[in-house]
């Protein structure tokens, strides 16, 4: 599960429907299964809810990823389909969660290893694990959201940052238990990145 | 040397001997293996930290408990070498399961699988270890053993990192699983030595004496000597991690690199010293050898807390090669002193084993508890402290166990 985002104000929702779906989906990455996914459009409660039921675990989700919301389909008497299917181009859509970021350079930085939202559903930071050996010395670190730049692409969308590896390095860890969360965000002098998410 | 010729007529064929170090170097090659993979591999599968942190506690546990049910499992099994080839087996086993199915479900299984067989392997590697060797001679053995270990955690770490950064981490799960292959081939010899050596101790002078293993854990200098293992570990286990937190906030960008230096450089000095603290316990006891590889981690712990800048870091950390090796010798070495010949060895080292997962489990915790109330150079300090109090339980509580 999306863990509760500790920036600035107190969070009731985890995480948008919307993510929690296509991270699950397109983790199937099957060219050949379907050119659409379809999502359960109603934007309610019940939308989310099912969303929510769903594993967390990509592997889990990419068995019964053609029909999100539905259990792992029982071999009779399949349950109806939920009432509004939206359908969802392929190359629209990536998930997230364990993808490469990449710096300016081209060079890999890390892995994003969760998103934080805020009340709304709305993406604020990508927490990208960044750095050490064999597993030492990594640390996560918080980047406004804003700052991710998504290419589409085949098999896998580029997502890239434009930070080199001394400002990253120079970034504050980013601890989900503590009072307020630091995010990375963009420089003060330069205009703010087209908003995404607004 | 006397010793070793009365050995003269069940002297370890130089094939065995040569067999041995080749188990542990490919042995030493795959357990470094994909520990340190698991984590990024199953991020990039989607897997949040959440479930990642349930498998590999799932994994911790099961290593915890089976520590001792394993040791007494390999004391029952007659030809230890099948216990060596099966722990192989399933140590690959369990790396394909997470190559090519990473579902929780196949997750799960691999890591207790991959628990459990580590649990047996060293332990039945140190049992062939005393049928090849003989007592006598059982020092030198081991700090070969840790030598060849160390090489092939060194050789492991490189290989394996190089798969991971150009290929992918799954494919570090198939090299493990590839590199379970060569491993099998010295314990081809291997069968045969064990059997002729059960066969020279049941009609030799020096028989198994089967104790109860009641009487064998409760061994006053067993207990002590597991205890003095656990302090060890505790302020140990957590001084690598400590130490690559530090070196992030303070180092910049060659971070990375420093922190690779901290982790190769002790494993270049255990493969060079193993050998000569091998003889050194022969020679001068195991305790005085104890003792020189314990007093490095608060020696280590106090530089850390006052000069946190890398030169200071990485040649320190040399001491950290020190303690691995005396460690690693004495480890079997004593545990054999005390309960070598009790027909329970294995459920011995399985008992120091669980008090060293002990140490390691709760040092993570107690370095970062302290490192977030009062600062990470009292958490060296903490740290420290233990490995001063494993010093002063040797010195105060362990007699020396070397036969006389």
């Amino acid at each position: 599960m999306m863990r509760i985002c500790p920036i600035g104000h107190h969070p009731s929702v985890l995480i948008a429907a919307g993510i929690m779906a296509i991270g699950g989906l397109a983790s199937t990455r099957q060219p050949g299964l379907a050119a659409t996914v379809e999502l359960i459009s109603s934007a309610g409660p019940a939308g989310q809810g099912a969303a929510a039921a769903t594993p967390d675990q990509g592997p889990a989700l990419s068995t019964a990823g053609a029909k999100p919301g539905s259990k792992p389909a029982a071999p009779t008497a399949a349950p109806p389909l939920p009432a509004h299917l939206e359908p969802l181009a392929l190359h629209d859509y990536t998930g997230i969660l364990g993808k490469k970021i990449v710096g300016p350079d081209g060079k890999e930085l890390g892995l994003v290893v969760d998103v934080l939202v805020d009340a709304q559903g709305h993406p604020r930071a990508a927490v990208i694990d960044f750095g050490g050996f064999l597993g030492v010395g990594s640390r996560k670190i918080a980047i406004d959201w804003r700052l991710l730049k998504l290419t589409p692409g085949q098999p896998d969308w580029k997502i890239s940052l434009n930070l080199d590896r001394a400002e990253i390095q120079a970034a504050p860890e980013y601890k989900p238990d503590e009072a307020s969360a630091k995010i990375v965000g963009p420089a003060p002098k330069a205009s703010p990145l087209p908003a995404k998410d607004k | 040397m006397g010793a070793a010729a009365k050995q003269g007529k069940k002297r370890p064929a130089p094939s065995a001997e040569r067999s041995l170090d080749w188990l542990n170097l490919f042995v030493g090659n795959i357990q470094t293996g994909f520990g340190p993979f698991i984590a990024v591999y199953l991020t990039t599968r989607g897997w949040t930290e959440t479930s990642i942190g349930l498998a590999l506690s799932l994994g911790t546990v099961a290593a915890m408990a089976s520590q001792i049910p394993a040791g007494a499992l390999v004391d029952a099994i007659r030809h230890k070498a099948w216990v060596v080839i099966l722990s192989i087996l399933a140590f690959s086993i369990s790396a394909l399961l997470f190559a090519i199915q990473p579902a929780p479900l196949a997750v799960y299984v691999a890591e207790i699988l991959h628990s459990f067989s580590s649990c047996t392997l060293s332990p039945a590697i140190a049992a062939i270890s005393l049928a090849v060797a003989g007592p006598a001679v059982l020092g030198l053995r081991f700090g070969r053993n840790a030598r060849f270990a160390a090489i092939g955690n060194g050789v492991g770490a490189v290989m394996m990192g190089a798969c991971g950064y150009y290929v992918s981490a799954q494919s570090v799960f198939f090299l493990t699983a590839a590199l379970s292959l060569p491993a099998l081939v010295p314990l081809s010899t291997l069968v045969r030595v064990d059997h002729t050596g059960v066969q020279a101790a049941g009609n030799g002078t020096v028989r198994t004496k089967h104790e109860r293993p009641t009487q064998v854990l409760t061994d006053r200098r067993l207990l002590t000597f597991a205890c003095s293992a656990m302090l060890f570990t505790l302020g140990n286990a957590a001084m690598l991690p400590l130490i690559g937190n530090t070196l992030t906030k303070t180092v910049g960008a060659a971070a990375d690199l420093v922190i690779a230096a901290c982790i190769v450089l002790p494993q270049l000095i255990v493969a060079l010293l193993s050998p000569a603290v091998g003889r050194m316990a022969e020679t001068k006891g195991r305790r005085v050898i104890l003792l020189s590889g314990l007093i490095s981690l608060p020696i280590r712990g106090v530089v850390f807390a006052l000069l946190p800048s890398p030169v200071p870091i990485v040649l320190v950390q040399a001491l950290d090669g020190l303690a691995g090796a005396c460690l690693g010798v004495l480890v079997p070495l004593i545990t054999s002193d005390i309960a070598g010949r009790s027909g329970h060895y294995n459920l011995a080292l399985g008992f120091v084993g669980f008090a060293v997962g002990i140490g390691a489990t709760l040092s993570t915790a107690l370095a970062g508890w302290i490192g977030d109330r009062h600062g990470q150079p009292l958490a060296f300090v903490t740290l420290a402290a233990c490995g001063l109090a494993a010093c002063v339980l040797v010195l105060s509580a362990l007699p020396e166990t070397k036969p006389a």
